[in-house]
């Protein structure tokens, strides 16, 4: 047992480092960074830093070779999750692509399809969004109703909606899921859709937390080409099943909340407000637990690395981040609440906004803990 | 980063957990469970007694982890055990095995209840600025009866500290780092066994007609459980690797701000029948209740945490 890091991992560690202390800009956080990586500024900002990371083969490091990687274990992966997410994610989506979406194309797509979308994400060229929830299916994923329909000349007719999409309004291409024939999970298909498709139309939703991360997305006989079909027909949720894996720990959340809780620290000590003992107690709850959150996240990483099989510890390690993520962010509104003003500290800010979509994102925190009942502790099913 | 164990490692806990494996069970007198406060392990003592188990983190290349093993697996058991002590914290801080059992305490709480004191055989005493090692042979121990599953003692009069064998200043930043490690390893053990414990119970008992896990308002207050549980494993296993005094701090704390849920909620999901001394669920639960506050609690542990992660000019 050994918890830590390698040379390598150091160095690569430091690489990343440096590279973000030269390419992030002057109030990075106020005035990129402040409604989180769906901003329009930090989205256009993140075409240029993606193809500087892509230069120094930085983005999917740990890919097979093939595909432009470098074959670094998932450890190097984490790396990068936990430099990028802490600066307030200066990629922007494409950690989609080389987070899950990626990998989801290598284990399932065709050899076409690896060729056409495998290098754009390994370049830093393509930034994605993934079109799942719906209007009557958000966490009840497979109640979706986007339906696809064969043509008779090849090719799908995609006709429908998805809503909370985040990154859609700037995204290049959509990870979709779309239903086939077949009701509840049978049916559900993944395709691989360009925004620019003909009936692919994005409709902005204002939000609590950002006004630029929500979109509609609807499809209205919007035209896919029979090779967008990611996987066999009604194979979409064994494909995602698989995804969320990656996707619900992807995010090195943690990481965020640790160096925003140091922030924090910062700013009480700044104003005398550190040395009270119920402070300090407050700050040190919340960094143990961060650091259990990490812990968690890293058996599923040595896991991963070791290519055993998805487990249960997972769905612990994302509750987990979700416990820490909230109790940073409590911190800051119970103490900090001018400083969450516009104006005020984009970082602070830039992270409750984030902490605030922790539960719901990549599965709701609910779901987290109903599979933690099932397959974990092997609860009966409720009625 | 590698969190398996390795091959020798995973050889030992085997082994222990085999060991431990034969000793879970309560013993019985009748049809009914002896009105007891806790049950004491001596046959457990003497099976990893006579495989030198006490002396594994002095033996070749193991150390506070491989104790640590040890620790959290016996702390498994409904039956208890001086482990900590034993195990971990009297051969790291001291480079010898000490007569045991030992019992951990600071200079103030002597006289109250200090767990493992009316059995143990040397005194480990926290005397703030210095450590203190006493042979208990000459101290007069009062038992103390209580409802928290362990033996307890305490002092009749203050033992002659000034004679007693010191260890210097310099022991006591490691007394407390291993006494939080055990702690967490502790705390860790016993909240898994309740959870376990609990699970069984909810999948078998049922209420309107279904078995009481299959309720989401169970599951999932037992699956924030589990998060927690594994939580507190995992920050005592690298606090006892690292041998970090900030490590140790935040595993401790963070074990015993988990106990008040999984608690309440074992307690909850076992019912009316969770209150009877037939079921074992208070052996570890009320063990929970007394390490709550062992160490000053989590007060003392998150000024520690705060002192140590953010000094000044660190933050």
């Amino acid at each position: 047992m050994d918890f830590s890091w390698n040379d390598a991992e150091r160095a690569y560690r430091a690489e990343l480092v440096a590279l973000l202390e030269a390419k992030l800009h002057e109030n990075w956080w106020n005035d990129f960074a402040y409604d989180g990586p769906a901003g329009p500024e930090l989205m256009a900002n993140a075409r240029e830093f993606n193809r500087e990371l892509a230069a120094r083969d930085l983005v999917v490091r740990h890919w097979p070779e093939a595909y432009g990687g470098k074959n670094a274990s998932a450890w190097q992966q984490i790396i990068v999750s936990e430099e990028m997410w802490s600066n307030g994610e200066p990629r922007s989506s494409l950690y989609l692509g080389a987070n899950w979406a990626g990998p989801a194309i290598m284990k399932f797509g065709t050899e076409a399809q690896k060729q056409r979308y495998l290098r754009p994400i390994a370049e830093g060229r393509v930034l994605w969004c993934q079109g799942f929830s719906e209007p009557e299916a958000g966490t009840d994923l497979a109640n979706m109703s986007t339906r696809a329909e064969l043509l008779p000349g090849g090719g799908y007719r995609i006709n429908g909606s998805k809503v909370w999409t985040s990154y859609a309004s700037r995204a290049d291409v959509c990870f979709l899921l779309a239903r086939l024939d077949g009701g509840g999970k049978s049916g559900v298909t993944c395709f691989i859709v360009p925004m620019d498709t003909p009936g692919v139309v994005v409709r902005p939703i204002p939000a609590i937390h950002s006004p630029h991360d929500f979109n509609e997305v609807f499809f209205t006989d919007a035209v896919a080409p029979e090779d967008s079909r990611l996987g066999e027909e009604g194979q979409g949720w064994d494909i995602v099943t698989t995804i969320l894996h990656y996707e619900r720990i992807g995010a090195a959340r943690y990481e965020y909340s640790r160096r925003t809780l140091d922030h924090i620290v910062a700013l009480l000590r700044a104003r005398g407000l550190f040395e009270d003992p119920v402070v300090r107690g407050e700050c040190a709850s919340a960094l143990a637990m961060v650091e259990a959150a990490r812990l968690l996240t890293y058996v599923v990483i040595d896991g991963r690395a070791k290519d055993k099989p998805p487990s249960a510890d997972t769905y612990v390690a994302r509750f987990a981040m979700i416990q820490a993520d909230h109790a940073v962010a409590n911190l800051g509104s119970t103490y900090l609440p001018d400083l969450l003003v516009k104006g005020g500290d984009g970082m602070l800010h830039a992270h409750f906004t984030a902490a605030i979509t922790s539960g719901i994102a990549a599965g709701a925190a609910e779901v987290q803990l109903n599979m933690i009942s099932g397959r974990y502790l092997g609860l009966p099913r409720g009625a | 980063m590698d969190l398996d164990l390795n091959d020798d490692q995973r050889a030992l806990q085997e082994v222990i957990q085999q060991i431990v494996s034969q000793h879970m069970e309560v013993p019985r007198t009748g049809p009914t469970l002896k009105p007891v406060e806790y049950f004491y392990a001596d046959e457990l003592d003497e099976a990893l007694a006579a495989g030198e188990f006490f002396n594994v983190a002095l033996s070749g290349d193991y150390g506070a982890l491989e104790a640590a093993l040890l620790v959290y697996e016996v702390g498994r058991s409904p039956l208890v055990l001086e482990i900590a002590g034993s195990a971990l914290i009297g051969p790291l801080l001291t480079g010898q095995a000490l007569p045991r059992p030992i019992a951990v305490a600071r200079l103030a709480d002597l006289t109250r209840a200090v767990r493992f004191l009316d059995r143990a055989k040397t005194l480990i005493v926290d005397l703030g600025d210095d450590v203190a090692v006493l042979s208990t042979d000459d101290l007069k121990v009062e038992p103390v009866a209580s409802m928290f599953a362990y033996p307890l003692g305490r002092l009749a009069a203050m033992p002659d500290l000034a004679g007693a064998r010191r260890l210097g200043a310099e022991a006591v930043e490691p007394l407390r780092r291993l006494w939080r490690v055990g702690l967490s390893l502790e705390i860790a053990a016993a909240m898994q066994s309740a959870i376990d414990f609990t699970t069984v119970y909810v999948k078998d008992r049922r209420v309107f007609g279904r078995p009481v896990g299959s309720f989401q308002a169970v599951q999932h207050r037992l699956a924030a459980d589990v998060q927690k549980c594994r939580g507190a494993y995992w920050l005592a296993l690298k606090a006892a690797w690292s041998g970090l005094e900030l490590d140790a701090s935040l595993a401790a704390l963070y074990a015993q701000q988990a106990i008040a849920s999984v608690n309440y909620d074992s307690h909850q999901f076992n019912g009316a029948l969770g209150m009877t001394l037939e079921h074992s669920l208070h052996f570890w639960t009320f063990r929970l209740r007394l390490l709550q506050g062992e160490l000053g609690g989590p007060r003392e542990q998150a000024s520690s945490v705060a002192s140590l992660m953010w000094a000044e000019g660190r933050a």
